[in-house]
């Protein structure tokens, strides 16, 4: 695929702003979907073995349902989260997203109602338990396999789309062309890693499951510490795995002196550090969101590189400025973004620690977050209607 | 080397590939307008809850939650993000049109998009764990971020029917494509519809309670009556408004098939008025299976119909009236720099600029000419049209039943000289005209 194709593939629109900024936005909105895609996988795994422990284990029987409710909740926001980064690869690498969903057309098909059978399965898993219903675990399974084979695919569109050299291949293989979409492309060991990391995630996760829970009076203190434990021992087994298939990952394609991918590893080891001597589970989270970030750089250096080489950069992508759309989502994402999601996880973070009923009128944090969400939604709404009004007046009268 | 950005063909045998964004968008509009109605159902509920001091309503509140969180929550976040991706495999360059213009609006959306996601578990989990005027004040944002979703979208695909005013070819700015004139319409046609569906839902909800509380049930399923009246009101007069800012592509399309959509429409508000009357003077004949037969008769009888419709009524375009369905750029649009490539396709042909197009089929010859017939029909018509014997959608068997070469050519004349105006003016060099034909002429529809 020469550079000359490349680039026309590139939309005549043009982009409109900065192409950087889209990478920028894709690395960090990659990270953060792809945090609740290995917690949704780690949850979900465990809490199978969980409930094959069925009611005879008093741990067990209180962590697994949380499991469940983890992964339900994270499949959720896995999808939301999802969506941002597809956003913002298909402006800025057209080719590489566009070639990659035609070739595997049926595949992208299949995906949406495996991701749906899957999570709508989950939910039936999650009632099954909190049932105890003898099949719940066997639901379960099927399940986490329906929404494994869905990650399969995602990552096969993945792996496609940075095989630029070999679409002519898949499409039209001897001169004759294949239309069907059954186009399928896997890259194991990139695979096993990026997997790997949800025990890692899984670890961490319970050490601050752990830690939030302690001091709520209403949960035994054993209970406290075997949650703890158990996220240590996951934690450091899985982030020894994790390193262990990243160096083979970056071996393969010849990264693993690469600044970036060396600051992966020194990042892999001030995790397994912190997560071995638990200190504080909420610091090690913090230096983990630093890590996925760097992990997500290395999926698009990886990218960029394969397309810089073959002649396609994003930096000479055509841009036509687009000011009043990006005023509208930046001031959006500031500060209906942050004071929004900053209401919800406040209230949902009082209430967790809460015993009983929480009281947010009385509560002047959560009040005055409410508060402002609330106006500045009204106040959202009101420029968008006097925007509308103006533009279609100037328009048409 | 001439070449224009198309991408490789994906094509489902019999049906095409487009009836994929179809299916997934229909299912799509149900679960999403459920609950963009059902958040502002939320929020006039927890009003009079706490105005009226009716402790009763939370329960309910929280198991239409619960039902929301899997039918809107599972099947409608998955299938949103669903049409966009199926149309990345069945229409690449028409939703890399309107990404490249409404990107940061789909952005913004996506902000709304997380708040509702994150807001819909707090609702519904924390019902009983937060006190009421808390409660009150989150479902008033969830109902504004949730119809700021709708006030997103809603000019994204407004303007995939048409930009309204010539504005936005000159200036290229996403506000002249965003606020056309159909926009406004469409988005009240939407909201009554989404206020009508929140009742329809609400219904199966309070029919469902019966056993639990048979009064609390009627008087619910009577106010679920009322406010799917309200809404279905709403519905029809921004429909009749919407219908008046279409283009004149859209009323050719829409005139084959007049009488019989018009027949259907009044059929289904006789029918759902009587539904919606019978909730509110005998509410205790609400039945849950009758109303889950109704929702059924919404997706198939109102949903998948106006969906084709409004999909047929865009044609020959996709995006803006200047992307055709079939991934060919047909006018200019000096506000972006974008070039129409109709002229160069006539002159050079889709084979020889089409980058995916292997090379023994770049030239025609005796002996490629059915192959090259047959993916140049593909690459011009299948967005519309199964091609197959057996095709299903919009079949050109159907279309071309019993006629010879010649035939076919006449009618490909025509089309490249604009004379449907629902079918893109596409010219192409002779060559091309003699092998598509060639190709029809062989599957002896």
């Amino acid at each position: 695929m020469d550079a000359s194709i490349l680039l026309a593939l590139r939309d005549p629109a043009g982009v409109p702003f900065y192409p950087i900024i889209f990478q920028v936005l894709y690395i960090l909105t990659w990270a953060l979907h792809a945090a609740f895609v290995l917690l949704a996988l780690g949850s979900m795994g465990l809490s199978l073995y969980g409930s094959t422990k069925g009611q005879s284990d008093s741990h067990w029987k209180m962590l697994t349902p949380h499991l469940i409710q983890t992964g339900k909740i994270s499949i959720s926001i896995l999808i939301v989260l999802g969506v941002a980064p597809l956003l913002f690869t298909q402006v800025i690498y057209d080719p590489n997203w566009y070639v990659a969903n035609t070739l595997s057309g049926m595949w992208v098909f299949i995906f949406i109602y495996t991701l749906v059978v899957g999570y709508s399965m989950y939910y039936w898993y999650y009632y099954a338990n909190k049932g105890q219903k003898s099949g719940s675990v066997l639901i379960g399974a099927i399940s986490f396999g329906i929404l494994v084979f869905a990650g399969i695919l995602m990552h096969n569109f993945a792996v496609t789309s940075i095989m630029p050299e070999q679409w002519m291949q898949m499409y039209a293989p001897n001169g004759v062309i294949d239309d069907s979409g059954w186009t399928f492309n896997m890259d194991t060991i990139r695979l096993a890693f990026l997997v790997s990391l949800s025990i890692p995630v899984l670890g961490i996760f319970l050490q601050n499951y752990s830690r939030f829970l302690s001091t709520r009076k209403d949960f035994d203190l054993s209970y406290i510490e075997y949650t703890a434990s158990l996220g240590t021992k996951t934690a450091v087994f899985g982030l020894l795995l994790s390193a262990a298939t990243f160096v083979l990952w970056m071996l393969q394609i010849g990264y693993l002196f690469n600044p970036l991918s060396i600051a992966i590893v020194v990042g892999v080891l001030a995790l397994l550090y912190l997560s071995a001597v638990n200190f504080n589970s909420y610091i090690t989270t913090g230096v983990l969101v630093v890590v996925a970030l760097l992990i997500s750089g290395m999926r698009e250096l990886i990218r960029f590189d394969i397309m810089s080489k073959l002649g396609y950069s994003i930096y000479d992508y055509p841009v036509n400025l687009e000011i009043p759309t990006i005023a509208m989502f930046l001031l959006t994402f500031v500060v209906m973004g942050f004071t929004g999601v900053g209401y919800l996880l406040t209230m949902a973070w009082k209430v967790g620690k809460n015993e009983g009923v929480f009281d947010g009128s009385k509560d002047a944090v959560v009040t005055k977050l409410g508060t402002y969400t609330l106006n500045i939604m009204i106040v959202w709404m009101v420029i968008y209607f006097g925007w509308g009004i103006v533009i279609l007046f100037n328009n048409i009268l | 080397m001439d070449v224009i950005g198309q991408f490789p063909l994906f094509y489902f045998p019999d049906y095409g590939s487009a009836w994929m964004m179809g299916v997934t968008g229909t299912i799509h509009i149900l679960a999403s307008h459920t609950s963009v109605g059902a958040a502002m159902l939320f929020a006039f509920l927890a009003h009079k809850a706490y105005k009226e001091n009716r402790a009763d309503y939370y329960p309910y509140m929280k198991k239409y939650g619960m039902f929301l969180l899997i039918f809107s929550y599972v099947i409608g976040s998955i299938t949103g993000p669903g049409i966009w991706y199926t149309a990345t495999a069945a229409s690449p360059r028409g939703i890399s049109a309107l990404i490249h213009n409404f990107v940061w609006v789909w952005a913004t959306e996506w902000v709304f998009f997380v708040y509702e996601v994150i807001g819909v578990f707090v609702l519904v989990y924390f019902i009983d764990k937060i006190d009421k005027k808390t409660h009150l004040k989150l479902t008033y944002t969830f109902a504004l971020a949730s119809v700021g979703t709708l006030a997103l979208i809603i000019g994204i695909i407004s303007f995939m029917m048409w930009p309204g005013t010539d504005a936005y070819y000159t200036t290229g700015s996403a506000s002249d494509a965003f606020f056309g004139i159909n926009t406004f319409p469409h988005m009240f046609l939407r909201i009554g519809f989404m206020i009508m569906l929140s009742g329809v839902i609400g219904l199966l909800i309070s029919s469902s309670m019966r056993k639990e509380n048979a009064e609390l049930s009627d008087e619910l399923s009577k106010k679920m009556g009322y406010i799917s009246i309200f809404g279905g009101f709403i519905t029809i007069f921004f429909f009749i408004w919407y219908m008046g800012t279409l283009p004149d592509n859209a009323h050719a399309v829409f005139a084959f098939s007049k009488d019989a959509i018009i027949q259907n429409r009044i059929v289904l508000t006789l029918a759902f008025f009587l539904y919606f009357a019978l909730a509110i003077y005998k509410p205790k004949f609400i039945h849950p299976l009758l109303a889950i037969a109704m929702i059924f008769v919404i997706l198939i009888g109102g949903l998948w119909s106006g969906e084709k419709l409004r999909e047929s009524m865009r044609k020959p375009y996709v995006a803006g009236q200047y992307m055709y369905s079939n991934q060919i750029i047909s006018r200019d649009v000096p506000g972006k720099g974008i070039k129409s490539e109709l002229p160069i396709i006539a002159e050079k042909g889709l084979l020889a600029l089409n980058p995916f197009v292997p090379k023994n089929l770049k030239v025609i010859t005796e002996d490629n000419k059915l192959q090259a017939g047959e993916l140049l029909a593909k690459l011009s018509c299948s967005s519309c049209h199964s091609l197959d014997k057996t095709g299903v959608y919009r079949p050109m068997r159907d279309r071309l039943t019993g006629m010879d070469k010649e035939s076919i050519k006449a009618i490909l004349y025509a089309i490249g000289n604009g004379g449907m105006s629902y079918m893109p003016t596409l010219k192409l060099p002779e060559a091309e005209y003699d092998a598509i034909a060639e190709y029809f002429a062989s599957q002896n529809y």
